[in-house]
């Protein structure tokens, strides 16, 4: 099911976020996605995410697939050069996958394989473009694809809270170009920072779903604040995180700071992805305290 | 633009069997060559017994020279059961090519540094892709500025403006961005999809 | 000869968008890559500029610039004309990043820059380099798996050869049949099977370590003034052994030219009786230096004989040395420094027949007497000639004597300010200066970075002072003077003891030299004697040189005498080479001390452009060899250097 058709309707549209194992055993992982993540739009599977070698992003969208949830297969430019990319998309149009996530991806050197040979062939920008030329029914190196061509949703990310939002605005525009459908953000905890970035990107005319975390410790914060590019966590939400070390430990600090943030920018996008990085068990709550 | 740095001693140390011959070139010394280091092993080498006799001279790239200085030493490198090279693969491969026969080894290992001409290397280097990016980019090149070598803009990765994989490194795209909106060539952003022709490489001429 | 010139002038049609948008074009063009040194003037910039007024647009101006790439002489050639809105670059990515670098206008590039697969390399041959950094090469015979493979297979051939050619390009053979025919010629294949399997780690070419090595590099490179050299030090050899004095020569050749400038007058004939210190050669002009006996004996003759670094016939003073060392009567203290007015040093320095002792032998009187103010004597402890440690031994051992010189020679030009400026490859006598020194008004002891040729006056003031000494001028232009540490002790010694410039220091070194050693010896001691004395040399193919393996001059006969510039005799192997055409490699532009273009130099000398030649300053060159030593093809830059400035002085007497 593409995701677009939901934005299309006007629905703010939910996804949250799977990451695939360092195995093939995927049984406990795809019952848990089944058990929390059924109701919400579609799950986005990661691809080796932080360059960290797992099964395949196309191997587990499948798995879920196949377990009735809509996938959004993430791809990046990583691993694979541009034979490879298109060669994947062709196999996720076969699985009946239709939502697709260009990523460039992390370096090599950023994972568990720093000696791996970084591809970067193709970015995001020339991966998108590469989806909407096999839509048109030829692939990059100008030939013809046999019998009808595949139809996808094709989303992108952007940073909002960046530190050079000028660039990423310049970025998603070229993303646009490229025939970007949709945009998922990178983690957002200062909602006036996003609502001023969507006051300049809503020009695009391209839904936009703001991205969340839910906020487990205040070291977890800290950290991704220091060193994760695009993260702003404002002093704010760790003294909340802070003030009451039990409930936090808990989880009902982070889930009940999710929800507030996604209430105040609900007005400004077009729908909510939750990277719960674990915690998938409590985004059928945060959506709920969430009022949606 | 080459330098080399020695491989580590155990390495070097299996490689020799019975005794070598040793070639130090100090041609791109002045860019950067292990001289204490290499001195420092072969004088260990030369303690044990194990070398017939050592060339330093410079330039061992050159055909010419190169053969000239072999042709004086050949009684040492009869000798030898093997011929130690310390220089970039450019040099060891001219070696081995003059002595056919003979086990040549490479003692060093090769990296390229910015810089094509002189010396001194620059800040910034050039990737030779034969399909120049600097229009678009205000004449920061997007293949070397970038680790990544991206050529539709940045990935997203930077933290406060520094690469993901370095954080002493800026991002070039962030780089790139600031000249552009110097020059006032913003626009050069809406320019098309861009894709790398990796078709461009020239082979070395034969 | 190949040609890996790293640009290509983009076409017409790639050109066209970027020319429709832009108008008031500079043209900035490369003109020397690596290729043969045929032309001046490569054409590019022409057909560019060309393209340009085709497509109507006004062109301000064009430059061509040798090695764009080389940012600190591009800037120099650099001038944008005044209504520029645009640069077009003809050259490599190195160049047109360069000018965008430093302009504020739009830069963009005119040509693509080529990649001769790996070729990162000097020569200009067909092996190449990947730069890796985890050579294979030994396990492959020599033949590189990375470059020469189509694929840069690791682990053996992927069976799409046809006929030993390579499935990409029939015209190429199969990389990895050549490397087992190689491996098979040696009796390798087994152990070339035995080998584990190959990976490559593509984080070794790590860029962070590598950008940490070019900043080092190019701090080394640019420290302190602009190009210099960093040859082997091979100091080990003699800088531990203390000074010995040598023994006394049977017979003395005292040569009445040791000094630039005229040669003295002979004050004594055969069969005249001279002593220690005895004045036997006068001045003959402004620029000339007294010479004074440096044994007690008889005058055998006063005749021309083979001199070391002027060849034959050179008017000298030959004494039989009796061996008594009975010291002339004028030989007396001349008080202390407090007592002296600046003119009695000055008239001392002269009469004692001080002159250089670092190589040039330049009347010290005469550096003494500026017309100009002077706030620095700068005394020259770099020794930055490799092998020589004839100053080093000086000053750990008359470290006292050196500190009094330069104090004589601060009153003498009345120098607020002394420096002993001492590079880094000489720790001991840093700190031993640095001890001395302390408590002393106005002196300071410098330790640099050590690189050559730090030794040469303009380097030195540039390093220390940070001034440019003008083109033609001289150190007093910019209120310095520059002395040699031994220079300086002969300064002290002839104030405190009255005698003059009669001995000095000399290395004896080099591999070929038996038993290296450092003395003081005395003026006019045959250089043989030297060299017999130790051990004399251990092979027959070898270069015997005066000064150091950079500036020295080679002997043919060493049966010429020490004088007061020998700063050092040296017996080394012999190189070998043979010259090949010089392929624009830019490194002897990267590392001329004095910022010239000495490959003009070579073209033009073999074209007797002499008016070329002097339009390239060359008479600014110091002859510091630090081009030749950098050439790689071996050209005798140096010597066509020479020719070319007595063709020019000989075009000027015309």
């Amino acid at each position: 099911m593409k995701i677009t058709d939901r934005f299309s309707k006007g629905e703010f549209v939910v996804t949250a976020e799977v990451g695939p194992p360092k195995g093939f055993h995927v049984d406990e992982l795809v019952a848990e996605a089944k058990e929390y993540l059924s109701d919400i739009d579609a799950v986005n599977v990661t691809d080796n995410q932080s360059s960290v070698m797992r099964l395949s992003s196309l191997g587990f969208c499948k798995a879920l697939k196949d377990a009735g949830l809509n996938p959004i297969f993430q791809l990046t430019c990583r691993d694979r050069n541009r034979m490879a990319l298109e060669s994947d998309l062709l196999a996720a149009a076969l699985f009946g996958i239709d939502n697709v996530l260009c990523l460039t991806g992390d370096h090599t050197k950023l994972g568990d394989h720093p000696g791996a040979k970084p591809v970067f062939d193709l970015d995001s920008v020339s991966l998108l473009h590469t989806v909407r030329e096999l839509e048109r029914g030829v692939d990059l190196g100008g030939n013809e694809l046999v019998g009808e061509p595949p139809v996808f949703a094709k989303g992108a990310v952007v940073s909002p809270c960046s530190d050079s939002v000028d660039a990423q605005l310049a970025k998603m525009e070229r993303k646009v170009m490229a025939g970007t459908e949709f945009f998922q953000t990178q983690a957002v905890f200062d909602p006036e920072r996003f609502i001023s970035f969507m006051e300049k990107a809503k020009q695009f005319g391209v839904p936009v779903q703001v991205g969340v975390i839910i906020p487990k410790n205040v070291g977890m914060v800290r950290y991704m604040s220091q060193n994760v590019a695009g993260i702003v966590v404002p002093d704010s939400i760790i003294d909340e995180l802070k003030a009451d070390k039990e409930k936090t430990k808990a989880g009902v600090t982070g889930v009940e700071i999710a929800a507030r943030i996604i209430r105040e920018c609900r007005p400004y996008c077009q729908g909510v992805h939750i990277m719960a990085l674990g915690w998938e068990a409590k985004v059928p709550e945060i959506l709920k305290l969430a009022g949606i | 633009m080459l330098v080399t740095k020695l491989k580590d001693k155990d390495t070097l140390v299996s490689l020799i069997t019975g005794k070598a011959f040793v070639i130090n070139c100090h041609g791109c010394k002045e860019v950067g060559f292990p001289e204490k280091e290499a001195e420092e092993f072969q004088k260990e080498l030369f303690r044990e017994g194990k070398i017939t006799g050592v060339l330093t001279t410079d330039y061992i790239c050159n055909p010419e020279n190169l053969k000239l200085h072999l042709d004086m030493r050949s009684k040492e490198i009869d000798e030898a059961d093997c011929v130690l090279v310390f220089s970039c693969g450019v040099g060891v491969q001219t070696v081995s090519e003059h002595l056919e026969t003979k086990r040549v080894y490479a003692a060093c290992d090769t990296f390229a540094v910015p810089g094509g001409q002189g010396v001194t290397p620059l800040e910034y280097d050039c990737k030779q892709c034969g399909e120049c990016y600097l229009n678009l980019t205000g004449g920061i090149c997007p293949l070397t500025a970038c680790s990544k070598s991206l050529v539709n803009g940045q990935c997203g990765g930077a933290k406060n403006g520094k690469c993901e994989v370095d954080p002493n490194m800026e991002c070039g795209w962030e780089r790139i961005q600031r000249r552009l909106a110097m020059v006032g060539r913003l626009d050069a952003l809406r320019c098309p999809v861009q894709i790398r022709d990796y078709g461009n490489e020239v082979d070395a001429a034969e | 000869m190949l040609n890996y010139t790293k640009y290509k002038l983009k076409s017409d049609k790639e050109l066209t968008p970027f020319l429709k948008e832009t108008d008031n074009i500079f043209v900035v063009a490369c003109n020397k890559c690596f290729k043969e040194f045929e032309s001046v003037d490569e054409p590019d910039c022409a057909e560019f500029v060309k393209m340009a007024e085709e497509h109507g647009k006004t062109v301000t101006g064009s430059v061509r610039v040798d090695f764009l790439c080389n940012k600190i002489q591009t800037m120099k050639d650099l001038d944008i004309p005044e209504g520029t809105d645009n640069i077009f670059v003809v050259s490599c990515g190195l160049g047109v990043q360069t000018i965008a670098d430093s302009v504020n206008v739009p830069v963009f590039a005119a040509a693509n820059s080529l990649n001769y697969r790996g070729h990162h390399g000097m020569a200009l041959t067909s092996k190449a380099c990947d730069a890796c950094a985890q050579c294979f090469l030994n396990i492959t015979g020599g033949i590189c798996p990375v470059v020469d493979c189509s694929k840069s297979l690791l682990n053996g051939q992927c069976g799409g050869a046809k006929n030993g050619k390579c499935e990409v390009d029939p015209t190429r053979d199969c990389a990895w049949e050549k490397i087992e025919q190689r491996l098979a010629k040696q009796g390798r294949l087994k152990e070339f099977l035995d080998q584990p399997v190959q990976l490559r780690d593509y984080s070794k070419v790590n860029y962070k370590a590598i950008s940490e090595f070019v900043k080092t590099a190019r701090e080394s490179r640019l420290d302190g003034y602009y190009g210099g050299v960093h040859p082997s030090e091979r100091k080990e050899m003699s800088e531990d052994i203390s000074l010995v004095r040598f023994p006394e020569p049977d017979t003395v050749v005292i040569p009445l030219s040791m000094h630039s400038g005229a040669p003295a007058n002979p004050l004594v004939e055969a069969g005249d009786k001279v002593k220690v210190g005895q004045k036997i050669g006068e001045a003959a002009a402004f620029i000339s230096g007294n010479v004074h006996s440096s044994v007690s004996g008889t005058v055998l003759a006063v005749e021309p004989r083979p001199h070391p670094t002027r060849g034959g016939g050179v008017l000298s003073v030959v004494i039989q040395n009796d061996k008594q060392n009975e010291i002339a009567d004028s030989v007396k203290p001349y008080g202390d420094i407090d007592e002296l007015t600046p003119e009695q040093i000055v008239d001392i320095v002269k009469e004692s027949g001080i002159v250089g002792m670092g190589g040039a032998g330049f009347p010290t009187s005469v550096k003494l007497a500026p017309n100009k103010p002077i706030d620095a004597v700068i005394l020259n402890g770099c020794e930055c000639e490799p092998m020589l440690t004839a100053d080093h031994r000086v000053l750990l051992e008359y470290a006292d004597d050196v500190i009094y010189g330069l104090r004589a020679m601060m009153k003498a030009v009345s120098a607020p300010k002394g420096i002993i400026a001492i590079e880094d490859n000489k720790p001991d006598a840093i700190e031993l200066l640095q001890a001395k020194a302390e408590g002393i008004d106005g002196i300071e002891v410098v330790g640099v970075r050590t690189k050559y040729p730090q030794g040469a006056e303009k380097m030195l003031i540039k390093r220390i002072l940070g001034r440019q000494v003008p083109s033609g001028g001289l150190p007093a232009d910019v209120g310095a003077v520059v002395c040699n540490v031994s220079t300086s002790k002969a300064v002290a010694d002839a104030i405190k003891t009255g005698m003059p410039l009669v001995e000095r220091v000399v290395t004896v070194t080099g591999e070929r030299i038996k038993n290296p050693g450092n003395f003081i010896v005395k003026i006019g001691t045959p250089i043989k004697e030297l060299i017999d004395y130790c051990g004399g040399v251990t092979a027959d193919d070898i270069t015997i040189k005066t000064g150091g393996p950079m500036m020295g001059i080679e002997l043919t006969d060493t049966d010429v005498p020490v004088i007061k510039a020998t700063n050092g005799i040296i017996a080394c192997d012999k190189d070998h080479f043979e010259t090949l055409s010089c392929i624009k490699c830019g490194r002897c532009v990267d590392v001329c001390p004095m910022e010239l273009k000495p490959l003009y130099f070579a073209k033009y000398h073999d074209e007797s452009n002499w008016q070329g030649m002097l339009d390239m300053n060359v008479r600014d060159c110091i002859e510091c060899r630090s081009c030749e030593y950098i050439c790689s093809s071996k050209i005798p830059l140096v010597a066509k250097i020479k020719a070319g400035k007595s063709a020019i002085m000989e075009m000027n007497r015309k």
